[in-house]
Order: C-alpha cells, then sequence, then structure tokens
C-alpha cells in the first residue's frame, strides 16, 4: 500500500502551515492589510493567459479567460500537463448578453487548480467541444447543453442527459419561465 | 332446546375455529406484506435501516423486498418522484397484482417534500397525483420507526383493527 | 470467438477466459475489449437495467446491449431523480440552500454541507472558530464511515451476500445515535451554518465517539477477517474491472477510484480546507486499478477516519462555535468561489458565482459520482453482466448525486 505523494516541490507554494486555522482568514477590520505580495504563476509556460488568484479567496490557483475558439487548444495543453477535468459549467450573464463556460480542471499530484473561461454570445451559444481531449466531457457538456442551451460543435451525442428526452426548455436561462 | 347444530358447535370449541373468510385474509395478508423495492433517494435508506437488525421490519412479516412488482402486493414510494421517472413508477403500480396498497413515505412522496418552489419543473408533487395511497408517512426522512407505524396503520386498515400497542416515546435520560 | 469454456469458472481469474476478467494491469490509455463480440456477426439485444433495480442503488437505467452474458455496450441513463438544486440556489438565500446540501448525496451528507458553508465563508472571509473546525472534522469523518458502511453492505448485496448489510448497518446506527444526540437528524443534518455550528457538543457525544472508535477497530477486524479474506469476495473483485490512472484522468474520477488506480489524490492533501493539515492519517493507495483496491482503499479509509476522529477529540479546543458578527443578511462580494472536499465518494465542489446579492447568482455543484459513472461505458465493455455489476458497485454510486 503506497503512501500518499508529497506535492511536486515545484509546485505552487503550499498554504500557511498547518496551524493556520481556516481558510480566508484574515485580520479584523481595524489592522491594515499588509501589501500583498506578487503570486507565483506556476502554468506560465503555457501559451495560455493564465493569471494566479489566492487560492484562500477563491478556491483555484490559475485563471485564464479565453476566447470560444481556444477552448480546445487550452484543454490540449492542460491534458499535456497532466490535468484532469474536473467539470464544465455556464453561467448566464443575460444583462450582458453573453454566456460564460466555465472549465474547471484539477491536477491529481500536484496542488494545482486551473480554471478557463469563455464567453460566448447568448443568442447563439457554440463552443468546439473538448470531448475529444477528454471523455469526461461528454457527460458535462450534455449537462450544460440542458441548463443552458449552450451547443458543443462536434459533440457525440448532445441530447439531453438530465432533462425528459423530450425537453425544450433550458432551466437555468435567467429567462426561463414554466 | 339446542338444535343439533348448535350443539355441535359446542364440542368442537375446543378444537375448531370459525371465522369469515374475509377477516382470514386479511389477517394474513397484514402479517406478510411483500414490499417492492422501491427506494428512490433518501427515504430509502431509512426504509433499508427498517429492514436491518435495530428496527426490524420482520417482526411484522414485511421483510421480504421483492424486486419484480409482480411478486409485491405493497409499493413504498421511498423518495421524490420525478416527470421522468413518473411513467416507470405507474407502469410498476400497474405491474402489481390485486390487492396492492400504497404508502407514500417521506414529504417528496406525499408532495414533493422540500423540492416544491415556484420554477419547479422536474418533481412530481406527490405521487397521489399518480396513483392512490393509502398511507401517508411525513417527515424528511422518517425514521425507521415512523415507517412501522406507517405499515401498523396499513394493517389496520386492511383488518380493521390494530393489533399492535402503541408505544409511547420516551425521552432520552 | 467467444470463451468456449471448458473450465470451470471458479477455477480463478487466470483459468477464466473471459475478456473483463484480468491479472495485468492495464496498460495506459488501453481500452477495455473492443473486440467485441458483435464484430463477428453475433446478435445482440438491449435490455433495461433499471430505473427501478435492486443493485442501481438509486434511479439509474443503464441501456445494456448484451451478447448472451457479455455487456457489448453500457450507456447509463440519468436524470430520474433530477431535482435541480442548482436551480433552487438560484431562488434561497445561502441560509435557505443548507438543507438541501444534505439531501444531494444524503449518505454523507456533512461534508456536502461544509463544502456550501465553506464556500460561502471563504468568499465572506468569516473566520471559523478553531472548536467549529475540530468539531466539523469528527462529524464529517463519522459521516464518512457511516458512509462506507452503507456502501459495504450495499455492495455485499449486490454481490450475494447478505449478512454483511446487517453488520454494517448496526453499526451505523452506533454513529446515528451519536449524531443524533447533537444534531436532530439521522441522515440529512443539516448542522453547519455560515460560520460555524449552531449547536456545541456535549460530553454524552465525546464519550460515546470514544467508545465508537473502539468498539468499531475489532469489528473492522471482523470483517477483514469475514468477509475482505473470503474466497469468493476475491474471485469475485481481483482482476474485475480495471480502471487505470489515466482513464482517471480522462474522466476526473476522484475518491477511492483514482485512489484505487495508483494515484494518491485526496482533496484534504492537496487542496487543504478546515484544520486537517493538523491530523495525522494516511491516505490508503493501491496500484492495481481493479474493484478489489477499490473495495480496498475505502476499508482502509474506515481505518483512518477512525484515526482523525480520536485525534481530533483528544485535541478539541474550548471556545465557541460560531463565529462573532456572521451578517444576518449575507450578501457575497461579486466573483466566483470554490471549496472542495472530499466526500465520502470523492471530490466535491461548490462553486458560487455572486452579483453581491442576497441569493447566489449561480450555485454549481460538481458531484463526485458524476465522473466516477462516466467511465462506467468504458470500462464495461466485454464484461459479464455480474462483473459489470461488481464495476458499477465498486464505484459507490449515489444516484441523487449524479442528477442533482
Amino acid at each position: 500500500m503506497a503512501t500518499e505523494n508529497q506535492p511536486n516541490p515545484s509546485a505552487v507554494p503550499t498554504p500557511p502551515p498547518a496551524s493556520a486555522p481556516a481558510p480566508g482568514a484574515s485580520a479584523p477590520a481595524a489592522a491594515p492589510l499588509p501589501t500583498p505580495t506578487p503570486l507565483p504563476n506556476p502554468l506560465a509556460h503555457l501559451p495560455l493567459p493564465f493569471q494566479p488568484v489566492d487560492f484562500l479567496l477563491r478556491g483555484y490557483h490559475v485563471d485564464a479567460s479565453v476566447e470560444g475558439g481556444q477552448a480546445v487548444s487550452a484543454a490540449e495543453c492542460l491534458a499535456k500537463e497532466g490535468f484532469a477535468l474536473d467539470t464544465i459549467t455556464g453561467v448566464d450573464w443575460m444583462a450582458l448578453g453573453q454566456m460564460e463556460v466555465v472549465y474547471d480542471y484539477f491536477h491529481p499530484t500536484r496542488v494545482l487548480r486551473a480554471v478557463v473561461r469563455a464567453r460566448i454570445p447568448r443568442d447563439n451559444p457554440e463552443i468546439p467541444t473538448i470531448s475529444g481531449v477528454f471523455p469526461g466531457a461528454n457527460w458535462h457538456e450534455r449537462e450544460a447543453h440542458d441548463f443552458f442551451g449552450i451547443r458543443f460543435l462536434g459533440h457525440p451525442n448532445l441530447t439531453p442527459f438530465l432533462l425528459p428526452e423530450d425537453a425544450t426548455y433550458h432551466p437555468l436561462r435567467k429567462d426561463f419561465a414554466l | 332446546m339446542e338444535t343439533q347444530a348448535e350443539q355441535t358447535l359446542k364440542d368442537c370449541a375446543p378444537y375448531v375455529r370459525f371465522a369469515k373468510l374475509d377477516e382470514l385474509l386479511a389477517l394474513s395478508r397484514a402479517n406478510s406484506l411483500w414490499p417492492l423495492t422501491f427506494g428512490l433517494a433518501c427515504c430509502a435508506i431509512e426504509m433499508m435501516a427498517a429492514g436491518a437488525a435495530r428496527f426490524d421490519l420482520a417482526r411484522f412479516g414485511a421483510e421480504v423486498f421483492r424486486p419484480s412488482p409482480r411478486q409485491a402486493d405493497l409499493m413504498i414510494v421511498a423518495g421524490t418522484v420525478n416527470k421522468k421517472m413518473a411513467e416507470a413508477v405507474k407502469t410498476l403500480y400497474d405491474q402489481m397484482p390485486e390487492p396492492k396498497w400504497v404508502i407514500a413515505m417521506g414529504n417528496c412522496a406525499i408532495s414533493g417534500g422540500p423540492f416544491v418552489f415556484p420554477g419547479q419543473y422536474a418533481v412530481i408533487e406527490g405521487v397521489d397525483k399518480l396513483f392512490p395511497v393509502d398511507v401517508y408517512i411525513p417527515g424528511c426522512p422518517p425514521r425507521p420507526e415512523a415507517l412501522i407505524e406507517g405499515i401498523l396503520k396499513l394493517e389496520e386498515k386492511l383488518t380493521g383493527k390494530r393489533r399492535w400497542p402503541v408505544v409511547k416515546s420516551e425521552p432520552r435520560a | 470467438m467467444i470463451i468456449e469454456q471448458t473450465k470451470p469458472v471458479l477455477e480463478g481469474p487466470k483459468g477464466d477466459a473471459s475478456p473483463g476478467r484480468t491479472d495485468e494491469p492495464i496498460a495506459p490509455g488501453a481500452v477495455r475489449a473492443s473486440d467485441a463480440p458483435a464484430a463477428t456477426g453475433r446478435e445482440t439485444f438491449v435490455i433495461n437495467l433499471g430505473p427501478q433495480h435492486p443493485a442501481t442503488h438509486g434511479v439509474l437505467r443503464v441501456k445494456m446491449t448484451m451478447d448472451g452474458e457479455y455487456v457489448v455496450r453500457a450507456e447509463p441513463v440519468c436524470g430520474y431523480i433530477h431535482r435541480m438544486h442548482e436551480k433552487m440556489a438560484e431562488n434561497r438565500t445561502y441560509a435557505q440552500f443548507l438543507p438541501n446540501t444534505s439531501r444531494i448525496d444524503y449518505l454523507s451528507a456533512m461534508t456536502y454541507t461544509h463544502a456550501f458553508v465553506g464556500a460561502v465563508e471563504r468568499a465572506a472571509k468569516i473566520q471559523v472558530p478553531r472548536r467549529a473546525e475540530y468539531i466539523r472534522v469528527i462529524t464529517s469523518e463519522l459521516n464518512r464511515i457511516a458512509s462506507h458502511l452503507v456502501w459495504w453492505g450495499a455492495f455485499l448485496l449486490d454481490l450475494g451476500g447478505f449478512t454483511p448489510l446487517l453488520y454494517a448497518f448496526d453499526d451505523r446506527e452506533k454513529i446515528l445515535d451519536l449524531l443524533e444526540g447533537i444534531t436532530g437528524a439521522r441522515l440529512t443534518y443539516c448542522y453547519y451554518r455560515v460560520g460555524g455550528l449552531y449547536n456545541d457538543v456535549d460530553d454524552a457525544f465525546l464519550n460515546g465517539t470514544r467508545t465508537f472508535v473502539t468498539e468499531m477497530r475489532p469489528r473492522l477486524k471482523m470483517y477483514r477477517a469475514l468477509v475482505t479474506e473470503n474466497i469468493i469476495l476475491r474471485k469475485r473483485l481481483i482482476g474485475i474491472g480495471p480502471i487505470s490512472a489515466e482513464m482517471c484522468r480522462r474522466y476526473g474520477a476522484t475518491g477511492p477510484v483514482i485512489r484505487g488506480s495508483g494515484v494518491s489524490y485526496d482533496v484534504r492533501r492537496l487542496e487543504p480546507y478546515s484544520v486537517y493539515p493538523e491530523f495525522d492519517f494516511e491516505v490508503p493507495t493501491f496500484p492495481e486499478g481493479d474493484s478489489m483496491a477499490r473495495y480496498l482503499v475505502r476499508m482502509e479509509e474506515m481505518a483512518q477516519s477512525l484515526r482523525i476522529i480520536e485525534q481530533a477529540v483528544d485535541k478539541l479546543p474550548a471556545g465557541p462555535v460560531m463565529a462573532e458578527r456572521v451578517p444576518r443578511v449575507l450578501k457575497l462580494p461579486m466573483g466566483d468561489y470554490c471549496y472542495a472536499v472530499e466526500a465520502a465518494r470523492g471530490r466535491f465542489m461548490v462553486r458560487v458565482v455572486s452579483d453581491n446579492k442576497e441569493i447566489p447568482y449561480r450555485v454549481k455543484l460538481r458531484t463526485p459520482c458524476l465522473s466516477n459513472l462516466s467511465l462506467f461505458e468504458e470500462a464495461s465493455q466485454g464484461m459479464l453482466l455480474p462483473d459489470a455489476l461488481a464495476l458499477m458497485g465498486s464505484l459507490d454510486l449515489v444516484i441523487p448525486d449524479i442528477d442533482r
């Protein structure tokens, strides 16, 4: 029986030492905030616009906003780095006329969580599928299609997944009404 | 002066009992209800706990959970019924042979439970919209004792009288 | 082609020529048996496993294309218990959504509530008192043991053994008594609040927990001797349903599924949260990748959870259990916030998107069973039907977790 791996030493440094009580802790409002040190970007070598993010505040380490057409190449880059697909979801920004497709990735052996976002127009939400790179995306994209109506181009089977087979509505859209 | 028939009845009394066939059938049905394994969601776990060792449905004759509706006479709907699932539930109910009874266990089966909100498109608000229900057991999830009480209520419905004492719960020391 | 079986099945994995069984570790990226029987022109038929089936642990329908007893294609169809928690979250305040979190995966309900309140606390920068964090860990680990016990009993019921279910439920009742004493509920607790807990634990709970830990250890030994080392169980599980680490990565499988394939991925270690870094425990990992490995991971996890509970009860600090100055009307700053926990089935993550109102703009629940089941189609090709069910049982599915 193997014991757990030590996190890769070249990965992002682990959060503050173990005696820190809870994530998201900060001093009471009276004390001045210390000047933030710039966060390291462990994925800076990738051709993707990853920005480092405070894990203790957000829950992920790096964040990239890409165009809809770049989602597949982003997935391929991350797959080469050894990431696993966590989930794909959408957010309906109706006021802005956009849908945001959010891809979450986690790394199985490093302390590293990546998020890739793409904004697509709301009245014609199409984005290429990444199920060729990550077969697990198959179901996540079907679910996103169910809830938001996002069409994943090239998806092998974009039929309702959680909704009844004959459903034509998309419940998580902000203008959904029964 | 007693008739011959009355005299015979008196002689037989220590050895023979007479009853109406209906009552006998009701008693035997009540004592050996065969539930259909129909756990849908969280209430299913409490149903399994009721069948397990501590709460022991076997005392009441109802521990033989049948997977096939053709062999069951009691459907305990434990969990939320969906619009996608409703057809399957109705088919199962239709496949059960008469006489059959239905217990709606848990708030979801009674009325949709905690999942009713304006804009809910998926949940059927209560399984009695699909077929008649005999006993409703509220709770989210109801305790196994509540399920047993529901089964005893069903037995009371079948036989006409409650054959088990009512247990008053006492606060734990 | 298939399987002119002249040897009896019980001769052991090597003597059995069925394509689903193997003793070799599966090569990375290899797909099981697409040299499927149908390629030889044999007739196949489609049967439905579910949605009402004793072995699917909920309402899952699997459309199986079968060639005799061999699975050509197994396509899970979900949605039969879809209750739309994510839409409900957009209609509820943060505190009103808490009961929903227990009902997503009701067997490890505490961990799911933990993820949601953790996300809200992370966003609102609320510091949870240490005593509350410790009690959260204790109750989460108790819940993990209860969940694994139900899995164990139901899994063995699928494989044909009825007795372990009764033993498992008996042990589980002890845990439920403890948790009922502090929360009032047996299954769907709503114990955590944003900022801590609403109810402190008493001595009865702590003493009862210590007693439970001492009673549970010999029980686990008994289960190992009677069940884990049982020759029938070993023949049914060793070599069955191999899942490689690469397959886990491509599908995003987590929890005992990935730990049974040799990758030591545990959210408590790789995305540290709460006070888990303060405890000394191991993350059980087995390299074989078959159903037996996943089984052993969960049995070992129960023992490790007992270790964590013991340490937490010993080191429990005094103090309040609820943070001060938690706003009654909670509004989170704009942006999205994630919080992941290691639930009994794998990695559960809550992503809250907020637009600075009382109700969240979007709540995404990333559930482990969806990713775990998504690899079933690829992993079960060419297997015998009972072996496919053993594989499905070893994935430990709770269907409302998939359908949410």
